[in-house]
């Protein structure tokens, strides 16, 4: 049976240029700032979905973190 | 000759010795002659190696040697598929100059089969997403008005096919980059189930989410393609190693029994799709139900906890590959690509985390849904193709995509044309199955194809 639906409310702080630079920084991307401009509203869009992301996740969701030792 | 012919009937008349491959391939370099220049859908024409490929069917076909229903078949390949000897650029200035020594695993597999390769096809750079008009090689555009996009990234093979350039391609699906351009160009797609295909020897984009597939005019011409696809591969450490089922069995055998699902708040409420891919989807369910499939509504978790999921682990995995280049040619990548894979960067590991904890969730809640299911029905596209000017690199994250749940899942799916919209340009279904059960997508989507006018009608410039 398909489960119910259930649709949560996503709190998203708002998205800030000196520390989207910061990020871009620590992960070795040298942009200008006006790079940076360019991929803020994008960083926006995606701060909701990182949220969505992180919502309470039921306890079954846990085998993800196994490790299968005869995997190929 | 000038008809447009499925690959199907082009085989039947190859078997019969009524259709020359020889003839059939100069046909198309002619038609790619006359339209590529408005469509730009291929980035290489390898027509020495065609007319080559179309001599050898020939003489098989002569000889009474042919390998089967793909030998002398005209078809092109994604320009991410590499091929020995010739150019694979991935759409990007980055690999302009790459030629591979060795053809991908399921280029072999079609050389094998016999088809005849007509070249290399436009993607999106490294086949994520698109348009972009700062690469080497303009966009390819939309055979039922040039003014519209073709969507991604499979964007060459949607167009080549609809336009009737080639009779099948290759495509790749990491969002949905079959099943879009197939929506919007009006023909069939389909990302088989995750491990099916190879990858290996494909440029990849996001190793968990990508799957190699066909694109064709219909459902039965992909199963055709699929066949010869699909298979183990020890290079591709995800690919199963499992007979391959007869893809074409269930082919003119109806779909009565069959139990369909309609993910309806997907395409509803979720993102609500144009009046006219809904009414496709109420009239295709129409149908079903008049053969004597069970159709009802189901509930899954909102498309968007699908999206969030597969967007970010796509992008991460593709920073993960690219972090090299991306740190010392920045600029050397197009704008979109760059500036949407940068992202990954804003990511934790524990959002990372997070982000598998949930796939597996969403994972387990669709088994479940299909556990007395067939087939999951939902939208491929929102709507018919917009103009390929009205597009913004964000574009395709600001609304959750119908077609990313399957990569996330890794189950099957097809979009097939479920007839035109008030612009008069192809709107589409899909239909999902468990995972391994294509042979049911090929059943319903070919019940469906054939009983409907929508694959007697191509593109006003295909002539």
């Amino acid at each position: 049976m398909a489960r119910k639906r259930m649709e949560r409310v996503v709190s998203t702080p708002k998205t800030d240029e000196a520390e989207l630079a910061v990020l871009l920084g620590r992960s070795g991307l040298k942009l200008t700032p006006d790079q940076v401009r360019e991929i803020l509203p994008g960083a926006e869009i995606f701060r909701a979905m990182i949220a969505r992301i992180n919502a309470p996740l039921p306890r079954e969701a846990e085998p993800a973190l196994t490790f299968d030792v005869e995997q190929k | 000759m000038s008809e447009f012919l499925t690959i199907a009937e082009a085989g039947r008349r190859i078997a019969a010795k009524q259709l020359s491959p020889v003839e059939l391939t100069k046909m198309h370099l002619e038609r790619i002659r006359r339209l590529d220049p408005q469509l730009h859908a291929f980035l290489l024409v390898s027509e020495e190696r065609a007319l080559a490929d179309a001599s050898a069917a020939e003489a098989r076909q002569m000889s009474g040697q042919r390998r089967g229903p793909l030998d002398g078949i005209p078809i092109a390949h994604k320009d991410i598929y590499n091929t020995a000897g010739i150019r694979t650029t991935a759409h990007s200035k980055l690999l302009q100059d790459n030629v591979p020594t060795r053809d991908a695993h399921t280029v072999k597999k079609w050389v094998d089969a016999g088809t005849v390769m007509l070249g290399k096809l436009a993607t999106h750079e490294f086949a994520f997403g698109g348009p972009s008009f700062d690469l080497p090689w303009p966009p390819a555009r939309n055979p039922w008005n040039t003014d519209h996009f073709t969507a991604g990234s499979s964007s060459g093979t949607g167009a080549a096919v609809a336009a009737g350039l080639i009779l099948g391609g290759t495509g790749s699906d990491t969002g949905g980059s079959i099943r879009g351009p197939a929506a919007l160009c009006g023909i069939a797609g389909i990302k088989p189930t995750y491990g099916l295909s190879s990858r290996a020897g494909i440029l990849p984009l996001a190793f968990t989410l990508d799957h190699a597939g066909p694109m064709a005019w219909t459902a039965e011409d992909c199963a055709l393609l699929l066949q010869a696809l699909a298979g183990h591969d020890p290079e591709d450490p995800a690919s199963v190693d499992r007979p391959v089922p007869d893809f074409t069995a269930g082919l003119g055998t109806g779909v009565k029994g069959l139990r369909i699902g309609v993910v309806r708040h997907f395409f509803e409420t979720d993102h609500r799709a144009s009046d006219a891919t809904r009414a496709g989807i109420d009239a295709a369910m129409d149908f079903f139900r008049k053969e004597g499939a069970e159709v009802r509504d189901i509930t899954l978790s909102p498309a968007a906890d699908y999206h969030a999921v597969g967007y970010l682990l796509m992008v991460t995995e593709a920073f993960a590959l690219h972090a090299p280049w991306m740190r010392e040619r920045f600029m050397d990548y197009g704008e979109l690509f760059r500036d949407r894979v940068a992202l990954a960067a804003t990511v934790s590991g524990p959002d990372i985390v997070q982000a598998v904890r949930r796939r597996r969730v969403l994972c387990r809640e669709m088994a479940e849904a299909m556990e007395n299911l067939d087939i999951i029905v939902s939208a491929s596209q929102p709507g018919e193709a917009p103009r390929i000017d009205a597009l913004t690199k964000w574009t395709n994250m600001e609304k959750p995509s119908f077609t990313m749940p399957f990569n996330v899942t890794g189950f099957p799916a097809i979009s097939i044309c479920t007839g035109f919209g008030a612009g008069g340009l192809p709107v589409a279904l899909q239909l999902a199955a468990k995972p391994f059960a294509e042979p049911l997508l090929f059943q319903a989507a070919h019940a469906y194809e054939t009983a409907m006018p929508w694959r007697d009608r191509r593109p006003a410039m295909a002539g």
